[in-house]
């Protein structure tokens, strides 16, 4: 290359140099634009994103309109526009475009933002409230009964039409982690569960941060990738689901098995954490038999074994045999099929009307598959993080059961690997799930 | 390559026979895996590709025949109400659907209904009623409720004779 030639390169990239931090700050700009106008819009309430509520955002009435299909694909696809943007831009300039602080502070606000507004886009966290409810209120096992057995309750009018009969599927430790809240009252246990989801999200972004500096990868693209993300602030902070407390453990234990210098005591810990987490919600197991397997010590087996033992008694004695029983939750929930699920697309693909009950067998055979190979590299050296992030996004692309919070767990894990292919596949199908939302924008039924 | 986290000196890991140890890198020959294994996530993220953007223009077909469904009814009837029962078939075995709604104001369902059953392409926005049926107050569209068929209901398995 000549001199010349070198020189005009150079100058165009000290140009783009000093526009790049600009151009983030009118990104970050954007996000933010985008998540007030769906919390404004929500707030005005009689949206079909908006589940039925408790008014916990009426004090927000009166700037916004109406949430309709239309704004809210619009914003959905401003922020996922930004989001790229955001990252595109944090990794490939010399300079940092965003500073530490910076980062922090746009994600706060994102958080803020979301916190202050309605519950959007999901009726699970009034399941959280009406099972709390049941067992606190009313003596009924959640284990056992549906919140239909509390339908003179004030929070059951809130409750999901398909989950009123349907008893809990969480885990005792997230039962009996919301049971404090069940005195508060409808709205005070919304307003608790936002601030737990909340609390949740900062921890878990904080752990990702930590795990980062400890991979010697960039925290603040780190907590970008996870605390900006479309998926994350808008439905799963949106609709404070309880994913993000099992994010939480899941993010506990991976940075105690980084945390340096290593020891057994760590290593047990970090087991036990995982199964606390799995007591919240079953899937944070997955990596279990990743890290005991790349570990090849006592010390994770002893801590899981014994963290079992302790939840096994803390559930039994607080709801019987079937606060345990987690199995039979996840086959019951594995036969659940929502139309956003990879499995139903490829039924339709093939001229189907869905998912048939071969295709469930053929799903979970393909999901043994993958993670015995998955063990198999990670018995040879490969990264028990890497592998344990591909199980979760396998585990939910082959759900037929799969909703938007779901494709967040692979997320955190994904950041902390040099296995660029996993941060990649799990964009790629964050951007396909959202592909699948736009219809209404474009054929509009009125 | 690998990012295995260093195993920890001593403990189990320590007593295992060597090809039971952990191991700081991962064994050789994980380049040909990679490969196998990217070409494979190539192929599944394709097929996954394929399905979606499938599944979102079959939706939009089916939201454009609903579009075109309901200002149909809405034409011939000559009423202008918002809650009518669409019964589509989605999944493109034919290009029927039956829309029924009030004769005369009320809720949905509440007054005697009038069905139409419409096929063929759009034209204008709009699509044709080849016939249809009226069903009694508080019914589901079930073929026992079904009278007054008229137009190509008539001769077919639609209604009861």
């Amino acid at each position: 290359m000549s001199v010349a030639a070198q020189s005009v390169r150079g100058q165009a990239g000290v140009r783009s140099e000093r526009w790049a931090p600009a151009l983030a700050g009118l990104l970050a700009l954007l996000l933010l634009a985008a998540t007030a106008e769906i919390v404004l819009d929500g707030a005005v309430g009689h949206s079909p994103l908006v589940p039925k509520s408790p008014e916990i955002a009426g004090w927000l009435q009166g700037v916004g309109e109406r949430l309709g299909f239309r704004v809210f694909l619009i914003a959905v696809l401003v922020f996922t526009a930004a989001y790229a943007g955001l990252l595109a831009l944090a990794r490939r300039t010399e300079t940092r475009v965003l500073s530490k602080r910076s980062a922090i502070v746009l994600i706060g606000a994102l958080h803020l933002v979301v916190f202050a507004g309605p519950i959007l886009l999901s009726t699970d966290v009034f399941s959280y409230i009406a099972y709390a409810r049941m067992g606190v209120e009313h003596g009924l096992n959640p284990y056992l009964n549906g919140p239909s057995s509390i339908a003179g309750d004030p929070v059951y009018t809130y409750v999901g039409h398909d989950w009123r009969h349907v008893a809990t599927a969480y885990g005792p430790f997230y039962t009996l982690l919301s049971y404090p809240l069940a005195p508060l009252g409808v709205t005070g246990a919304v307003w608790a569960m936002k601030l737990e989801a909340l609390l949740a999200s900062a921890g878990t972004l904080a752990l990702t941060w930590r795990c980062a500096r400890a991979r010697q990868l960039d925290p603040v693209w780190a907590i970008l990738v996870v605390g900006a993300n479309p998926l994350y602030v808008i439905y799963a902070l949106g609709g404070a689901h309880n994913d993000l407390v099992m994010l939480l453990a899941m993010m506990g234990a991976v940075s105690l098995t980084l945390a340096r210098p290593s020891s057994r005591g760590r290593e047990g810990a970090a087991a036990a954490v995982i199964v606390a987490g799995a007591l919240v919600k079953a899937t944070v197991a997955a990596l279990l038999p990743f890290m005991i397997v790349s570990r090849r010590r006592l010390a994770p087996i002893v801590g899981a074994l014994a963290a079992l033992g302790v939840g096994a008694v803390i559930g039994y004695a607080a709801f019987g045999v079937h606060g345990i029983d987690v199995v039979a939750a996840l086959n019951r929930d594995a036969a659940f099929v929502s139309t956003d699920s990879f499995a139903n697309e490829i039924a339709h693909l093939f001229g189907k009307p869905g998912v048939f009950p071969i295709d469930h067998d053929l799903l979970k055979a393909g999901l043994v598959v993958i993670v015995l190979h998955l063990l198999w590299r990670t018995w040879r050296g490969y990264d028990w993080i890497a592998a344990s992030g591909w199980t979760l996004l396998a585990i939910s692309v082959t759900s037929t059961w799969l909703l938007a919070w779901y494709i967040l767990w692979p997320l955190p894990l994904a950041v902390l690997t040099r296995d660029r292919r996993l941060l990649v596949a799990t964009f790629a199908i964050q951007g396909l799930f959202i592909l699948h939302q736009i219809t209404p924008l474009l054929a509009p039924v009125s | 390559m690998s990012t295995g986290s260093p195993p920890l000196d001593g403990g189990l890991g320590g007593r295992l026979p060597a090809w039971l140890r952990p191991r700081e890198l991962e064994l050789g020959g994980s380049g040909r895996t990679r490969l196998i294994e990217s070409t494979l996530l190539a192929l599944v993220g394709l097929l996954l590709a394929i399905a979606t953007v499938n599944d979102v223009v079959l939706q939009t077909h089916v939201n454009h025949r609903l579009v075109a469904d309901l200002r149909t009814w809405r034409s011939y009837t000559g009423h202008d109400y918002k809650n009518l029962s669409v019964e589509q078939d989605l999944y493109g075995h034919t290009t029927r659907d039956v829309v029924c709604g009030n004769v005369t104001p009320g809720a949905p369902k509440e007054r005697v209904q009038i069905c139409l059953a419409i096929t063929g392409p759009v034209a204008h926005g709009r699509r044709a009623a080849h016939g249809g049926w009226y069903l009694p107050p508080k019914v589901e569209d079930l073929r026992r409720y079904r009278y007054g068929c008229y137009g190509s209901t008539k001769d077919g398995r639609l209604c009861p004779q």
